[in-house]
């Protein structure tokens, strides 16, 4: 079993590298609405593509722009940012810091060359497993129409 | 004992040279205490003569300006093997310059720009003869070679520069500050709610309240403070010449982070009033920032 597990290993890695590029997405959500959004979306079994890591912050305006792009820079495809709708911040307008900090962040990213897709916003709340679970879905499509990010080249 | 020194200019305006020679009589009282052994900009120094002298052998090497040619990547490395400790002298040596806001074009382009469609060119062509290569992108110089200190500024104030040699000749620690512009800047600062950013030609700024509070992008809050805020001072906003506090990795990320916590403006509209956010955001620093290297990298890979 063990031999051919070993065997395998390498046919699967050129796999993922040659035909379907799998993209790794950075997720950072929110405690309060999409955190428990995903968990909810888990919950109900919902199907969503497992390429997201979520990372769970206290609000989305704890989410620095430094922290996106780094993420970039570490060779993620693709970076989600997840929190509650406008008006519905735990901490009253923490998200629409992040929608003013995020506007700011596609100009720059646009203007450096960097496909401006590669960094998304959305709104999903406690209750919206779905919304969170369809935002992943079309984010690893997205991303797999863009393609690896080049820092991730060469692992 | 004397110390000896060498100060050498990469690619750059030599504006920090110009701020060494403005610390006048002060000049004094420290250079008979350094042999210098090559300093093109004043004596009459080859490359030769640097490249002659045994390893090691430079107490204190200073590098100015940042590499933009191959002949500048070789000076670089001259000094480095020379020199038991080297200072990246301003932010050009320590973040790759203004020059570094060349990176977010191909250098095809650049060299086609500046050579062959420039508005004041009649007899266009690329000079080819008797000059070095250049180097496909700015790269920050600490990234190149290993530092063992940096002084940003653009220049450094001559205060800056007297600081750090009498630190060296004493053996004193010299440690930059965390502090930033806003520490240093005399006006008064209130609650931030901008509801919209002004141009610095736009309006008449009040000289006592915070710029920054009055609509105009000033860079105080994510800059280093060592200039003494002579920008505010004299009713300027601050660019951020000077590079972001030692714990600041990506000087545009926190400047965007600050924004939008105080801009009270929609989407959209905050999105127009910053059409170059590479060149409002990083003046000096985009090539030591995340967006150029991976820019870099996507280049080399085509």
């Amino acid at each position: 079993m063990t031999a051919t597990a070993q065997k395998s290993r390498p046919m699967t890695k050129s796999k993922t590298r040659g035909k379907s590029f799998e993209p790794r997405i950075v997720a950072f959500c929110c405690n309060w609405c999409s955190y428990a959004g995903a968990d909810l979306a888990g919950t109900s079994r919902m199907q969503m593509p497992p390429n997201v890591r979520i990372i769970r912050v206290n609000c989305t305006g704890r989410v620095d722009p430094h922290f996106i792009l780094e993420a970039l820079y570490q060779g993620a495809d693709g970076v989600l940012i997840s929190g509650c709708h406008p008006g519905d911040c735990h901490y009253t307008s923490g998200n629409i810091k992040m929608r003013a900090r995020y506007a700011l962040l596609q100009n720059l990213l646009e203007q450096a060359g960097i496909d401006p897709r590669r960094v998304h916003l959305q709104w999903a709340s406690a209750a919206e497993g779905d919304v969170f679970a369809e935002g992943v879905s079309m984010m690893v499509e997205r991303i797999k129409k863009i393609g690896p990010n080049p820092m991730r080249e060469g692992e | 004992m004397t110390t000896r020194v060498a100060f050498a200019q990469l690619t750059s305006c030599w504006g920090c040279d110009q701020s060494l020679m403005d610390l006048h009589m002060r000049l004094l009282e420290v250079l008979p205490q350094l042999e210098i052994v090559y300093w093109p900009a004043v004596v009459d120094y080859k490359l030769a003569d640097l490249e002659a002298l045994p390893r090691n052998s430079i107490h204190v090497g200073f590098v100015e300006g940042s590499c933009r040619t191959e002949e500048d990547v070789h000076l670089l490395n001259v000094m480095r093997e020379k020199s038991k400790l080297l200072v990246a002298w301003g932010s050009c040596s320590c973040y790759g310059g203004v020059q570094g806001l060349a990176n977010t074009w191909p250098l095809a382009e650049l060299v086609e720009r500046k050579f062959q469609r420039a508005e004041t060119i009649t007899d266009a062509r690329v000079p080819d003869v008797n000059v070095p290569p250049f180097t496909e992108h700015i790269v920050p110089n600490p990234d190149r070679v290993k530092f063992d200190m940096i002084l940003p500024g653009c220049p450094p104030t001559s205060d800056n520069i007297y600081d750090i040699v009498v630190a060296l000749l004493t053996g004193a620690p010299f440690d930059l500050p965390e502090t930033t512009v806003c520490d240093q800047c005399p006006r008064k600062r209130e609650e931030k709610h901008i509801t919209r950013f002004k141009r610095t030609f736009e309006g008449k700024p009040d000289p006592e309240k915070c710029l920054l509070d009055q609509g105009y992008l000033c860079l105080g809050f994510a800059t280093i403070g060592l200039c003494g805020a002579q920008c505010p001072s004299a009713n300027s906003p601050c660019k951020g010449c000077f590079g972001p506090p030692p714990s600041v990795k990506d000087h545009g990320a926190k400047i965007i982070s600050a924004l939008g916590a105080i801009a009270d403006i929609n989407p959209e509209e905050l999105k127009k009033m910053f059409p170059d956010p590479v060149g409002s955001f990083y003046f000096t620093d985009y090539a030591a920032s995340y967006l150029a290297k991976i820019g870099a990298k996507k280049r080399e890979e085509r």
